[in-house]
């Protein structure tokens, strides 16, 4: 995060521009603030209309909510704690293998994005 | 005549005559001709069976069109459109014979309406796409597609034995539904089950799709594993195994996807997952399951397809797909960025995005039938969706971490190509019905109401806001240049060296043999030299008189050899 360009260069399409709004640290605040209303909201949403389901939890407020964050959570962490035993330098497979080699330059376009 | 014909051989001729023509953009304009004519032909088929053959006194049935085959043809023909399309630079003809055959071969299997005919088009794909790795051209690519080969050929040798048993068993060979009931059944699973890439069977799939060429993967990622489920469906709906299997699979691979630093392979966990959520369907076997499964792999093959594209013009533009190497690109390719957005938004079945209208119908369908464990597994598996294809694929490509890589944006072909798939993504998720009405059976299911919206909406904001959480607090794990073992380091690692430790005890069991050999040579010379030699004991001294004794004791034995 701290190599983040907090200017726009002048030469982006609109669209970039748009874009490069949400990636700018010091807009981060409003970005998050707009997702914590949107939960809350959400949330309360839970109070305006009946709740069914074929189990039980799915009536509870907010099931929805708190299994998505508990649950995403323990994703990552797991997901963490796995990288530790099966993490393995680029090149362990050896020469032969995509990892450790560049794709060819000649199936490619590389361009560079041009200023007019 | 032309309906008349299998929609297969559409494909065939269409690759034979770009085999015939000279390089240059006549073979990608017929690459998109066929698939819109042989999409126009799956449209109006009729149901019924046609185009049989009699061979050996066994019926090949060619076509057997009813509504299952016809809504995975439709899929494989609007999916080879737009793949082609997103392939309109490449002239290398091989890529573009592969992408026909390869396509036509799944569109065969679908129809087939036998085992033989099956196992035909099976192998088909099979041969056809490895092309697809092999035209990246380097040796990495060369040693993934043999690994890729050998596992999809032995699939379809599984199937044909299996298909044998069945045969003596039975004396049928016509593709419908099983019972797991004998040797023969189980092989036919088994066979299908590489294919779809079962857990455990299921790491050819993020060993190979990674590897294949830029638009290459896009292809690859349609058909091979939806035909396995399509397969599944036909033959083993209901069956309960499957269930469990299907849960692990949208389980296992989203802790995977999550540390993968190649987006491409990360795409290829994320797909096997999504795998998991129409396997399931399939074990459940009920209507609206089947409904679910058909139509999730329909929207399916979209979303992933744009994905896959998404990335690939990344790694066409800047040569990597590592997320590590990349970040920010945003600015400069905004178009790819959102068409990227819209296919996480699909996957990860936001209101309004295809995902959203058919993963909901397997996951009703497993709450309908009270299976309380595999319902909280789909749920869980479906914020997983989110965290790697939602959040990571776009976030990590196109915002987050500023790489300084100011890539043009892809070329307009790849934008249409992106731009048309997005569409659908969002039609379908809009307008349901028309997929609706595709599926095998009558549709009764709404997907919007408050409880289903606000439910879904819940799940993945609140997922968002746990991403943002980890983020903020450093826990999330960062992306970093390397490998994660899967089971393929069975193979591509332990097997061989294995084998090596086997080969190199050999080698010095055969070495220390042979120097022991040496050294006992070299021991009886150096004593017949000893006692025989010039020097030796009995040479030395009294040489006539030994001399004379040797010449009795000979003239001695040969009279007894003699007279005896």
């Amino acid at each position: 995060m701290k190599e983040e360009t907090s200017k726009v260069p002048e030469n982006l399409p609109i669209t970039g521009r748009f874009f490069a709004w949400f990636t700018d640290p010091a807009h981060a605040k409003y970005i998050i603030g707009f997702l914590v209303i949107l939960c809350v909201g959400l949330f309360l949403a839970d109070f305006t209309y009946k709740k069914y389901g074929h189990f039980e939890a799915e009536t509870y407020k907010g099931f929805y909510g708190a299994y998505g964050f508990i649950m995403f959570t323990a994703l990552i962490l797991a997901a963490k704690t796995l990288r530790s035993f099966i993490n393995r330098p680029e090149d362990y497979y050896g020469s032969k293998a995509i990892d450790s080699e560049e794709y060819p330059e000649a199936q490619l376009e590389k361009l560079e994005h041009s200023h007019d | 005549m032309i309906d008349m014909m299998p929609i297969s051989f559409l494909f065939f001729a269409g690759a034979l005559l770009i085999a015939a023509l000279p390089k240059g953009s006549s073979g990608a304009a017929i690459s998109l001709f066929i698939p819109i004519i042989a999409g126009w032909q799956v449209y109006q088929l009729p149901a019924g069976t046609f185009a049989e053959i009699e061979l050996m006194g066994q019926t090949l049935e060619m076509m057997r069109v009813d509504k299952l085959s016809r809504v995975f043809a439709l899929i494989f023909c609007i999916a080879a459109f737009l793949g082609n399309l997103y392939a309109w630079h490449v002239r290398d003809k091989v890529q573009q014979l592969a992408a026909l055959f390869y396509s036509g071969s799944a569109l065969g299997a679908v129809f087939a309406g036998d085992l033989i005919t099956l196992f035909f088009y099976w192998e088909g794909t099979a041969i056809a796409s490895v092309f697809l790795i092999w035209a990246r051209g380097t040796i990495g690519a060369y040693h993934t597609g043999l690994r890729y080969l050998i596992i999809q050929i032995m699939s379809g040798v599984i199937l044909l034995a299996g298909a044998a048993m069945l045969w003596r068993e039975t004396g049928s060979i016509a593709f419908d539904l099983m019972t797991l009931n004998s040797l023969g059944t189980w092989l036919i699973f088994l066979s299908f089950g590489m294919k779809c890439a079962f857990p455990l069977l299921h790491n050819w799939l993020q060993d190979s799709y990674p590897a294949a060429t830029v638009t290459g993967t896009v292809i690859l990622s349609a058909f091979t594993t939806k035909l396995a489920v399509y397969a599944l469906a036909r033959g083993f709906a209901g069956t309960e195994i499957l269930i469990y299997i299907g849960a692990i699979m949208t389980l296992f691979p989203i802790f995977f996807a999550e540390i993968e630093n190649d987006l491409r392979r990360v795409l290829a966990y994320s797909l096997n997952n999504q795998l998991g959520f129409m396997v399931v369907g399939v074990g459940i076997g009920t209507e609206m399951a089947l409904n679910g499964t058909a139509s999730h792999a329909f929207a399916h093959i979209l979303y992933k397809a744009l994905l896959f594209m998404s990335v690939g013009a990344v790694l066409f533009r800047t040569g990597t797909s590592k997320a590590s190497e990349l970040g920010g690109l945003c600015r400069t390719m905004p178009m790819t960025a959102f068409f990227c957005l819209i296919g996480a938004a699909s996957i990860s079945a936001f209101p309004l995005f295809s995902g959203f209208v058919t993963k909901s119908l397997i996951i009703d369908a497993s709450a309908k039938k009270h299976m309380v464990l595999i319902w909280a597994v789909l749920v869980f598996a479906s914020a997983g969706v989110l965290s790697h294809s939602g959040i990571k694929i776009p976030y990590f490509t196109f915002f987050g971490h500023d790489s300084g890589k100011r890539p043009k944006e892809a070329p307009f072909h790849m934008l249409l190509a992106m731009g048309l798939t997005a569409f659908l993504c969002i039609a379908i998720g809009v307008f349901p019905d028309p997929l609706y009405a595709l599926l095998p059976y009558e549709v009764d299911y709404k997907p919007y109401t408050p409880n289903h919206v606000v439910g879904q909406m819940q799940l993945l904001c609140f997922a968002l806001l746990a991403f943002v959480v980890l983020m903020k607090s450093g826990l999330h794990p960062p992306e970093i240049r390397s490998v994660n073992l899967d089971t393929d380091w069975t193979y591509r690692k332990a097997a061989p060296s294995i084998m090596l430790s086997l080969g190199r005890g050999l080698g010095e069991l055969l070495r220390s043999f042979e120097s022991a050999l040496t050294s006992l040579t070299k021991d009886s010379l150096t004593w017949l030299e000893r006692t025989l030699g010039p020097e030796g004991g009995i040479s030395a001294g009294r040489p006539l008189g030994i001399m004379a004794l040797w010449i009795v004791i000979l003239l001695a034995l040969a009279l007894i050899v003699g007279y005896i």
